[in-house]
């Protein structure tokens, strides 16, 4: 039963035709969320740090640490060049008139060297991506602990010119799947799974649903590998383009090294976006990671839900779309 | 096939157990959730009642088959869709007429199903916190997805004290095929 990877027609390997881009948290991809804070300038830079000191012991900003406190003013041209965060409007005193000496208690000559004050809005969270963090540092200057993989996958460059021809071999081995289905009367969908560190082809399934309504692509693929690992529940040898192989296991101590688990390590590929079933079903399964061709409208990873990156579920994986978009949309104008 | 009017309120009315069905129906989805504990799967039992006839039963079976997709539910749909071959009736008509009773909430996975099939009304014991699909976690069971079937009705709390004290009994001991968890650098 090996799986085969038949030519599709009319598509020459055009690795420039199409990018894996990441599908991100929601956190990730949000806009970024603005908090009201009083700022003043400083009118005397050489009290900079005295006042910092000074406005820390009073007004921590806690759960703001990503917030820088001074910020050099955009028009350095103008009378004061540094302005200073006070406090966010919503631990400000109550006041009629805003003013330094009613944001701040009145002690001598402490407060010297601050301006009048004035709202201005700030990050409210952390930016965890280069885009977030460019929007953010535009209202306040902001830290940013960067994940370079999330910079160059946004960029989409994380995989370069080999790794995009295996992703290439793989999503049209999905592509035949999803042909054949459709040639059943079966809506055209089709999966592989994959053993990414071996470069091995576990599972390759399409859409049964004529056979069973619960029977999409990816729930035939989970099945599958569950066959692969001497086990599965059902059996879809009537579809000559679904099969599975058995795990390459080292021969010469097959002690050594983890026994195949459920889908832990393993990548799916599948035409268009899963369903929440289907997305549930890969959390369930510990699937490593996901690359799909086209959204869906239901879709549950990144259309409807981002299934994949839900904090409060047991297992996360990462998830990319576009992976042979255009011959994966075609499918749908079968 | 005389299968009606589908989104009919009247006929959902009817569809809804009574208490007293509830307690017949979950008292066999108790004894195969008790069965699933025995045989070191997670303990969740259901029945698929159709027409006052069970035509389904399930309980999880992730552990004996390698597939983390055979929950309770899923188990039970399959045998709905064997009922229905072997009676020679409609799949869809059978399955808007059946409720299913299950010892805990249905996952999102489960719930999705649910939908897809056109299962009209859940009755659950406890709720489901790690995976629950019908507000727990998420509402798939009303969440607007025009694509995924048809939304379902929800009553809970039957002998829901009796399911998570068989859930946490389950949980104590350690799932013996799982791999040991590797610390998460998070
Ligand atoms: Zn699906
Ligand atoms: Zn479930």
């Amino acid at each position: 039963m090996e799986p085969q990877t038949k030519r599709w027609k009319g598509s020459a390997c055009d690795a420039d035709s199409w990018v894996p881009y990441p599908v991100l948290s929601d956190e990730q991809s949000q806009d970024v969320e603005l908090v009201d804070a009083f700022a003043a300038p400083i009118t005397n830079k050489k009290a900079t740090s005295r006042l910092v000191r000074e406005l820390n012991a009073l007004y921590p900003l806690s759960g703001l640490q990503h917030i820088k406190r001074v910020r050099a003013c955009k028009d350095e041209n103008g009378p004061h060049p540094l302005q200073v965060l006070l406090c966010l409007v919503s631990d400000a005193p109550d006041m009629k008139v805003v003013s330094i000496d009613s944001l701040l208690p009145s002690d001598g000559a402490k407060w010297e060297g601050l301006g009048e004050p004035f709202v201005v809005q700030i990050p409210a969270w952390p930016p965890l991506t280069r885009p977030q963090f460019e929007l953010a540092s535009r209202r306040w200057p902001t830290s940013f602990h960067e994940d370079k993989q999330v910079t160059v996958a946004l960029k989409g460059e994380l995989f370069g010119p080999q790794q995009k021809a295996m992703m290439h071999l793989y999503m049209m081995a999905a592509l035949t799947a999803a042909k054949a289905a459709k040639d059943l009367g079966m809506e055209a969908v089709g999966a592989v799974v994959v053993d990414p560190e071996k470069e091995q082809i576990i599972a390759v399934g399409h859409d049964c649903r004529g056979n069973h309504p619960l029977h999409h692509a990816v729930m035939v693929c989970i099945d599958l590998v569950a066959q692969s690992q001497g086990s599965g529940c059902y059996r879809f040898d009537s579809f000559t383009a679904c099969s599975f192989t058995s795990p390459k296991i080292n021969a010469s101590n097959p002690e050594v090294g983890p026994r195949p688990y459920i889908c832990t390590g393993y990548d799916l590929y599948v035409t268009r976006e899963p369903c929440v079933m289907c997305a549930m079903a890969l959390v369930h399964s510990r699937i490593g990671r996901v690359f799909y061709g086209t959204a869906s409208a239901d879709g549950a990873l990144g259309t409807k839900f981002k299934i994949h990156s839900r904090k409060d579920l047991n297992h996360r994986f990462e998830v990319f779309r576009g992976v042979l978009s255009d011959q994966c949309e075609h499918l749908n104008r079968m | 096939m005389g299968s009606e009017e589908g989104e009919n309120p009247d006929s959902l009315e009817r569809f809804c157990p009574t208490d007293e069905e509830i307690e017949k129906w979950m008292c066999s989805a108790f004894e195969m959730a008790r069965d699933a504990l025995e045989n070191g799967e997670v303990p969740v039992g259901c029945l698929m009642v159709y027409k006052d006839e069970v035509v389904g039963r399930g309980r999880n079976e992730v552990n004996e088959t390698k597939n983390a997709t055979r929950h309770a539910e899923m188990v039970s749909l399959d045998q709905v869709l064997d009922w229905c071959r072997h009676s020679n009736l409609d799949t869809k008509s059978v399955c808007e007429q059946t409720v299913l009773y299950v010892t805990v909430e249905p996952c999102i996975m489960c719930a999705a199903a649910l939908r897809l099939v056109n299962i009209p009304v859940v009755a659950y014991g406890c709720r489901n916190e790690r995976f629950g699909g019908c507000g727990s976690v998420l509402d798939i069971s009303s969440a607007d997805l025009p694509h995924t079937g048809t939304t379902f009705k929800c009553v809970s709390g039957h002998r829901a004290e009796e399911a998570i004290e068989m859930l946490k009994t389950f949980y104590k001991q350690e799932n013996p095929n799982a791999p040991k968890p590797k610390p998460r650098k998070d």
